[in-house]
């Protein structure tokens, strides 16, 4: 479906030409191995490339360019996937074809190599007075998860089933991360992304295909470099306590159980936990939906998630304090069920159905075409629905029953109010 | 079957009026697998208090069954509707606002197997008491969810403050305690009166065919019978036009202070293009005041006084609108200062400039468009609009027509400081004594 360039070692160009949309979508990877350090510049810079660069120093003039190209959505973003963080920049415009006037695509692609390769330096390097605001921002971001209580429950259960792993380290970093980065090492960071990073380039929308890509080749020169790979986590995989019980003044119970599963993404049996997940809980069908919430009426929502580039499985659900135990059992009888092959036929069948249909109605986005190639090209080979229909098709009771048995209990984190704690566990 | 076209945009819209009343839009989307359904009621957490069908007498039922009646619909005698759906491969979910009830699906196979679900089961209630007291649990365990979100006490404590009695001040989905009262009775009330086809609006978006489509929706809908429409009397009780409380402040366990300024609209009597023009003009407006590209914008952000959640947004319905402007922010106080200063000076007609306001309608325009890739944007948008007998697809054109003058003239009907009202929740430490 994306026709990949090569335009320098290490860095692709991917696009694809569709009529499908109103508009065109780009998107810039930048990858490098995931460190909570790094994690906490990237999130600063991405904030101060966001504010300003040469062309625009001040943030409202940037602002106003972009309202002038009809509302283009440009933006920088921090993100994790698996070991590796990533810079990303984010572009969508209106195509031209749906405006009276107006030659928006190519201002664009100029815009992109300003904010790319002209940042907003004093003396060499970025302002100091930009870079403090921004890491006040990000320290905020950081701090506000608190305020979320399902966030910062999910936040916690991480933390104590994977310390100082990928699957805990947040893409914002910590507070004293942020706090640690100066304009100086924030430029430095700037400059290792533009020369060292791995460097993926999306373009989705009704584009002539050879004329962008000489475009672009022309607009970004970026040099050949060697990727590096991250090194394998050398400490012993373990969750730090099995079970932990933590109050602010809430009213609600949150109930967050992590477990532990030896498939990854892009393992021969990933399919097969895809079917797991589905059946267990990630669908409105599912074992955790039809019995936490349909016949027991403990909660509004109970599911899990299964984080494939972590081997973890995630079930969270939001419960009255005082259920806790009730709770606790009847998700820890769903899992038991799986492992004992209680799955009909039904539940197979509706989620291969689901699990079909989520995967093409994420293709119906163009940013869902482009996250899915980016992910599952990890895989070398074509992707294709087909394929993966077949994949899910394939999976038979047995294999999850045999799935099922691997997934191991590994920590129980439950948040609640003061007040109820006292009597949570009766 | 009526044609639409909306040549700019290269879309084409068909409609149709069924004999039941029912009104049936469907815009197919070439180039796409998904398609997208919704079915949707005008009835919402602001219709308490209304004569019932067949009856003369108004009533006034508990607060939150609008959205108990939606958790309803899903369980029938025969089980869940979530795992027929699921069948087919298809992703059903359900909303109620306070003006609105939806139920809708999203799938890329067995379209017309969904579509039958879809109709069906929201025109086939099933409640007995037995199913009304177990969704209880369910719905408590929400309430109590929401309760612990600040950004959702912020957004109800600053319409609290603005109503003194319309309904919108309301939480959709009631307390634990209103809840608590409502039966299977209720529930077929509030069914029998507001789920009449007359009273709804099917959208249908996406890889569909229109006159198969069409087909298919009205042979379902004449198997069926329904009893004769009559327009339905909703009561609501006078609302004066300035605000119920001018300061009000919660404490939560949260580490950051949050604060919305809340303007309570005057004109909420408005529908049509009247009212598309003047819910238009005040975005823009709002947006040449307080959007990324304006001073108080810079101001603010440098002084620290705003972080990343800084949001503006103005919401108009028949009998209720309000500005909110907001962010967390460690001196709530001061950005409020701002705030207000900054409506103060935009009491002065020559303070919105002709160049900002012409960026800011291509901004919207730019946004509109994109919007439009958006099959979710569209059905619930359309259905909004339709029910105030706006259309959707009329934005961008009077987006262009919309002068200095007139955003001068709409904004200044929610300004003034009678109609301004501050809602705050503060981290337990900063409890006042």
């Amino acid at each position: 479906m994306f026709l990949t360039t090569k335009l320098a070692n290490g860095v692709s160009l991917h696009i694809r030409q569709t009529s499908q949309f109103k508009t065109v979508n780009f998107a810039f990877k930048f990858s490098r191995p995931l460190t909570v350090q790094d994690a906490a510049e990237r999130a600063v810079l991405a904030n101060v490339l966001q504010h300003s660069n040469a062309k625009f120093p001040k943030s409202a003039a940037f602002r106003s360019y972009l309202d002038d190209l009809y509302g283009t959505v440009l933006y920088f973003d921090s993100a994790k996937r698996g070991d590796l963080l990533k810079v990303l920049l984010n572009i969508e415009t209106v195509n031209d074809e749906y405006l009276s006037k107006g030659d928006v695509l190519n201002k664009v692609i100029d815009l992109i190599k300003t904010v790319i390769f002209e940042p907003n330096f004093e003396n060499g390097q970025f302002v100091s007075s930009i870079v403090e605001r921004e890491k006040e921002m990000v320290k905020q971001r950081i701090e506000s998860v608190f305020d979320d209580k399902t966030r910062y429950a999910h936040q916690r259960l991480s933390q104590i089933l994977r310390p100082n792993h990928p699957a805990s380290i947040s893409a914002n970093g910590t507070i004293e991360t942020v706090d640690q980065i100066t304009a100086e090492s924030l430029t430095k960071a700037y400059q290792t992304m533009i020369d060292e990073d791995q460097i993926d380039i999306y373009v989705v929308g009704d584009v002539d295909v050879e004329a962008i890509k000489s475009q672009l080749q022309s607009a970004l020169q970026f040099s050949d470099r060697d990727v590096k790979k991250p090194e394998n986590p050398t400490t012993e995989l373990k969750a730090e306590k099995e079970y932990t019980k933590e109050t602010q003044d809430m009213k609600q119970g949150k109930l967050h159980i992590g477990y532990s599963t030896p498939i990854f993404f892009g393992d021969e049996d990933f399919p097969k936990m895809q079917v797991f997940n589905g059946i267990f809980g990630g669908y409105a069908h599912s074992k955790l939906f039809m019995n936490v919430r349909e016949r027991e009426s403990l909660a509004y929502y109970a599911s899990s998630s299964y984080s494939s580039h972590y081997g973890l499985i995630y079930v969270v659900s939001g419960i009255e304090p005082s259920k806790e135990k009730k709770a606790t059992e009847v998700i820890a009888e769903q899992l038991e069920a799986m492992k004992n092959g209680e799955i009909s036929d039904l539940e197979l069948a509706q989620t291969r159905a689901m699990l079909k249909n989520n995967l093409k109605e994420a293709l119906d986005l163009a940013r869902g075409q482009i996250d899915i190639f980016d992910q599952y090209k990890d895989f070398n080979e074509a992707f294709s629905i087909d394929t993966w229909t077949k994949r899910w098709d394939e999976v038979t009771k047995e294999d999850i029953q045999k799935v099922a048995s691997q997934v191991k209990l590994e920590a129980i984190y439950f948040l609640c109010g003061k007040e109820d704690s006292q009597d949570a566990n009766n | 079957m009526q044609t639409i076209e909306f040549n700019q945009l290269g879309e084409t819209l068909y409609y149709k009026k069924l004999n039941n009343g029912l009104d049936v839009y469907i815009l197919p989307k070439k180039g796409f697998s998904k398609t997208f359904v919704t079915f949707t009621t005008k009835y919402g957490s602001i219709d308490r208090t209304f004569v019932p069908i067949g009856e003369s007498e108004a009533i006034t039922v508990p607060d939150g069954i609008a959205h108990f009646l939606e958790h309803k619909m899903f369980e029938k005698e025969e089980g869940d509707v979530f795992q027929k759906f699921s069948e087919s491969g298809a992703s059903a979910n359900a909303f109620t606002s306070f003006t609105r009830t939806a139920y809708l699906f999203s799938a890329t196979d067995h379209i017309y197997t969904s579509t039958e679900t879809l109709l069906n089961f929201v025109q086939e209630p099933y409640f007995t008491e037995k199913t009304v007291e177990k969704e209880k649990g369910i719905i408590g365990q929400e309430i109590t969810m929401y309760d612990d979100q600040p950004d959702w006490r912020l957004y109800f404590g600053a319409i609290e403050n603005m109503y003194h009695t319309h309904p919108v001040k309301i939480d959709i989905a009631g307390t634990i305690e209103s809840i608590d009262k409502i039966t299977a009775d209720h529930l077929y009330t509030c069914y029998n009166t507001f789920y009449h086809p007359s009273n709804m609006l099917l959208f249908v978006v996406g890889n569909v065919d229109q006159t198969e489509m069409m087909a298919f929706i009205e042979d379902n809908q004449n198997k069926k019978e329904f009893p004769e429409p009559t327009p339905i009397e909703r009561h609501f009780e006078e609302e004066p036009t300035d605000v119920a409380i001018k300061d009000r402040v919660l404490n939560m366990d949260v580490q950051k202070p949050k604060v919305y300024v809340g303007l309570k609209a005057k004109r909420v009597d408005l529908s049509g293009d009247e009212m598309l023009k003047h819910e238009l003009a005040v975005q823009i407006a709002l947006e040449c005041l307080f959007g990324r590209a304006s001073n108080f914008y810079t101001e603010v952000y440098e002084g620290g006084l705003i972080d990343e959640s800084f949001a503006y947004d103005f919401s108009l319905e028949k009998g209720y609108g309000f500005a909110l402007i907001g962010s967390d922010s460690k001196d709530p106080d001061k950005l409020v200062e701002a705030i207000k200063n900054e409506l103060k000076k935009a009491e002065d007609p020559s303070y919105f400039d002709a160049e900002a306001v012409e960026r800011i309608k291509r901004k919207k325009i730019g946004f509109f468009l994109r919007a439009l890739n958006s099959m979710e944007f569209i059905a619930n948008q359309f259905t909004r609009y339709e029910f105030n007998e706006m259309n959707l697809f009329d934005a961008v054109p009077t987006i262009e027509k919309i002068t200095v003058e007139d955003i001068v003239k709409e904004f200044d009907t929610i300004q003034g400081e009678t109609q301004q009202t501050v809602f705050k929740v503060l981290p337990m430490s900063e409890k006042k004594a």
